[in-house]
């Protein structure tokens, strides 16, 4: 056998060895190709900064599908005499914030011109300060929350209603209701309190009275809660969460005889709801709002997700249809910059106004999308309910 | 000696470990310049700082872990302490922009003051008390900035951490962050190794092997181990003082069990109570995912073509990440089994796992007679 020092330093050569070629293999370098001459085609590379693993995976497949068909239908634009088609770089952050920065540095040095994403607001804060200094746009079609555009950054767009949006539009709806009497849970996520907080704000400006209740993420026994919620009495119970906790929260609710309109935000719009609850018949009529807009009256809607489900057997995925028109303000303001570069870009995106699967839609001057001549408040809010196993839109 | 490898080993051993370590500096040293020349993608620099946080936690848990042998599973939440210190002092949340000495001395001394609250009630006992309390506190520190809306932002987290400026010099690149962290590792390696060749460090590697035994030698236990517990916390705050910085955004989210799990696994596969043991274990569990990911992903399909093993592909970008605790657990159990001792041992811990070995016990009479003859110093 070896020596305990031949082993010690043999490990020690391995050692080095190893992180030589790391730095070797760092070298192969992309090797950029000479762009052709005049009249021919030429290839743009556009980021996809998403999750296709974690615990958001299908938002992220919806997003990284809806994109690859944009990029499909949206090929063959021209800017200053040349045709350019899309490529697209998909890359993985897993849903974790300390993975963003390592995915936006890898976008950046694949040299794309713009980034669709990311798919949550976490990973947007971690991986914004990268591509703002390597001055590139990113337009995210999910990120809702409402303090990324409110810290001055000039790089980010979004395609999506920002939840304090969506968290007012909540609020009234439930006071529309008649609710008096309001309980308003969270399951300790980013993004369930932040839009809990919107909601609690809302009804209490409103008048009613509010009760705050917390679950966990992955939490399957809410009796603590359930009893709180019983003895409160409400009329309404919203929860801002994912749908997996509200199915079994609804249910328990149900069983301990609460008598209430069970709502949420766009975490519970998944037909799997009914599934959690051990029975779709168990929520049926509850109800839940969008951080998007309505696909019902939708201009380009069918079309798009006739080629969704050609390409993937599957209906169209939450907030695919944003990330499809976040492609495409991308293609729209290089048009009207006449220029493919990232600053022009980023400048044009809050001049153009472009018609996209959603409709006719613009950016504002913070980079949140509004509507031209349909505002960008609580009205643009769409309301779904559950019934017979699925979400229908209420027009 | 039929073994050929041997003949290599010897040659290898020869090298005094100066050199070793002078080029392991060098090469740190120059790694940041084949970014600035354009040899390598600045990804490779990010992961590389990323690496040398990690480091800096694994040299940082050694001192319990491998010095004083004390489990130890909540380190990331001492870590979470010195990175919301940052983040809190130095972004627009409460309007802040303190001097970065300021917060480098805030943060460890708040990680230190934790650490000292931790083990107040835990370090009196024997045993793995420590192990139960510090779980336990990970846990409590990671809810608290999870709830703690007024502080911290909740889940969140803190957007828009402001850089550094020291003496002047903004280090907002990542090539000025490496070099940083660098200098901060090279201070805290320095300081360690010299702490553990003095009393201190002799009396936790007494207390590792037999606390009664060393109790009666005159180390006072409880003492010695909680200058190795506050000593090691300081470690983990000044990191994720730094982390914060280079990070401009923090949320709970970074701040979870696995990672402590992670740095405990770089510190076992290192060997424990080696410094140059913890340097590689970090390396090697921080950066060998990634380099086998890029070279099936990226390099090999672009040297034999986009159409190589796409199965292997698919798998490595989609499955790879769930199966890569998978990954470390297997590792470590092999080390377990094969090689206790880490795989850059230090030589007593190495000793103490092979004391049956008579190829050791004749290591140490060997080295024993040279102490008394004067040939040699005594060996740790």
């Amino acid at each position: 056998m070896w020596s305990e020092r031949a082993r010690k330093f043999l490990a020690l050569g391995l050692t080095v060895a190893l992180v030589a070629t790391l730095g070797l293999s760092g070298c192969a370098r992309d090797e950029t190709e000479e762009p052709d001459d005049t009249g021919a085609t030429e290839t743009i590379k556009i980021g996809v900064h998403t999750s296709l693993t974690g615990g958001l995976a299908d938002y992220g497949f919806a997003a990284a599908e809806a994109l690859k068909i944009a990029a499909e239908d949206l090929s063959g634009f021209e800017v200053d005499g040349v045709t350019y088609d899309i490529e697209l770089v998909i890359k993985d952050d897993k849903g974790e914030p300390a993975e963003a920065p390592i995915v936006a540095q890898q976008l950046v040095d694949e040299g794309v011109v713009a980034v669709i994403g990311t798919l949550t607001s976490g990973a947007a804060n971690a991986a914004l300060p990268i591509y703002q200094a390597a001055g590139i746009p990113m337009i995210s079609g999910s990120a809702t929350a409402p303090d990324l555009t409110e810290q001055g950054f000039e790089n980010f767009f979004r395609t999506c209603l920002r939840d304090d949006i969506q968290g007012a539009a909540l609020g009234e709806w439930a006071l529309e209701l008649g609710a008096e009497k309001v309980v308003v849970m969270d399951d300790r996520g980013d993004y369930a309190v932040a839009l809990a907080n919107e909601v609690e704000e809302a009804v209490d400006a409103g008048g009613g009275e509010v009760l705050r209740q917390e679950g966990q993420e992955g939490e399957v026994d809410f009796s603590a809660q359930v009893s709180n919620i019983s003895a409160f009495g409400p009329d309404v119970v919203i929860f801002t969460g994912y749908h997996r906790e509200a199915g079994l929260l609804f249910k328990q609710l149900t069983e301990a005889g609460v008598e209430a309109q069970f709502m949420g935000g766009d975490g519970i719009k998944s037909d799997l709801i009914g599934e959690g609850a051990g029975g779709a018949e168990n929520v049926e009529g509850a109800l839940c709002t969008f951080g998007g807009f309505a696909q019902e009256g939708m201009p380009g809607f069918e079309e798009f997700a006739a080629k969704f489900r050609d390409a993937t057997g599957e209906e169209v995925g939450p907030y695919a249809e944003n990330n499809y028109d976040a492609l495409g303000a991308v293609v729209a303001a290089m048009e009207s910059a006449g220029s493919t570069d990232s600053a022009d870009i980023i400048s044009a995106l809050f001049e153009v106004e472009f018609d996209g699967v959603m409709g006719t839609l613009a950016f504002d001057e913070k980079g949140d999308v509004s509507v031209p001549g349909g505002g960008s408040g609580t009205e643009l809010v769409p309301r779904f309910e559950y019934t017979g196993g699925t979400w229908v839109y209420m027009p | 000696m039929a073994n050929p490898f041997s003949r290599v080993g010897e040659v290898f051993g020869r090298v005094p470990r100066w050199v070793y370590v002078a080029a392991a500096l060098v090469f740190a040293i120059v790694f940041p310049m084949l970014e600035s020349y354009g040899l390598m993608q600045t990804l490779w620099l990010r992961l590389g700082t990323r690496t040398l946080v990690y480091v800096l936690l694994a040299v940082g848990l050694n001192l319990v872990l491998g010095e004083t042998g004390l489990l130890h599973l909540g380190y990331v939440a001492f870590f979470a302490v010195g990175a919301y210190s940052t983040a809190i002092l130095s972004s627009p949340r409460f309007d802040l922009q303190w001097n970065f000495w300021l917060i480098m001395v805030i943060a460890m001394l708040l990680a230190m003051l934790f650490g000292f609250i931790v083990g107040i009630p835990s370090l009196r006992l024997r045993g793995d008390y420590l192990a139960i309390v510090t779980l336990a506190f990970g846990e409590i520190v990671r809810m608290t900035l999870n709830n703690w809306e007024w502080l911290t932002n909740g889940p969140g987290g803190i957007p828009g951490i402001y850089p550094p400026v020291i003496f002047g010099w903004v280090v907002d690149q990542p090539a000025e962050f490496f070099y940083l962290l660098l200098v901060v590792v090279v201070i805290v390696v320095a300081l360690v190794s010299n702490i553990k060749n003095s009393r201190i460090g002799r009396a936790w590697n007494a207390l590792r092997e037999d606390e009664i035994a060393s109790h009666h030698s005159g180390v006072r236990p409880t003492q010695a181990k909680m200058l190795a517990v506050v000593m090691s916390s300081g470690i983990a705050g000044l990191a994720g003082a730094i982390f914060a910085y280079y990070q401009q955004f923090i949320n709970p989210t970074y701040f979870l069990f696995m990672q402590s799990v992670i740095v405990v696994c770089m510190v076992v596969l290192g060997g424990m109570g080696s410094i140059p043991g913890a340097v590689l274990g970090a390396v090697a569990l921080d950066a060998t995912p990634e380099i086998i990911r890029q070279t099936f992903t990226t390099w090999l399909p672009r040297a034999v073509g986009s159409d190589f093993l796409p199965a292997v592909q698919a798998a490595l970008q989609t499955d790879f990440d769930r199966y890569r605790m998978l990954i470390f657990g297997l590792v470590i159990v092999l080390m377990v089994i094969f090689r206790p001792e880490g795989l850059l041992p230090n030589q007593l811990w190495r000793r103490e796992v092979h004391e049956e070995d008579p190829r050791e016990i004749e290591h140490t009479r060997q080295h024993l007679f040279d102490f008394e003859e004067g040939r040699q110093d005594l060996e740790v």
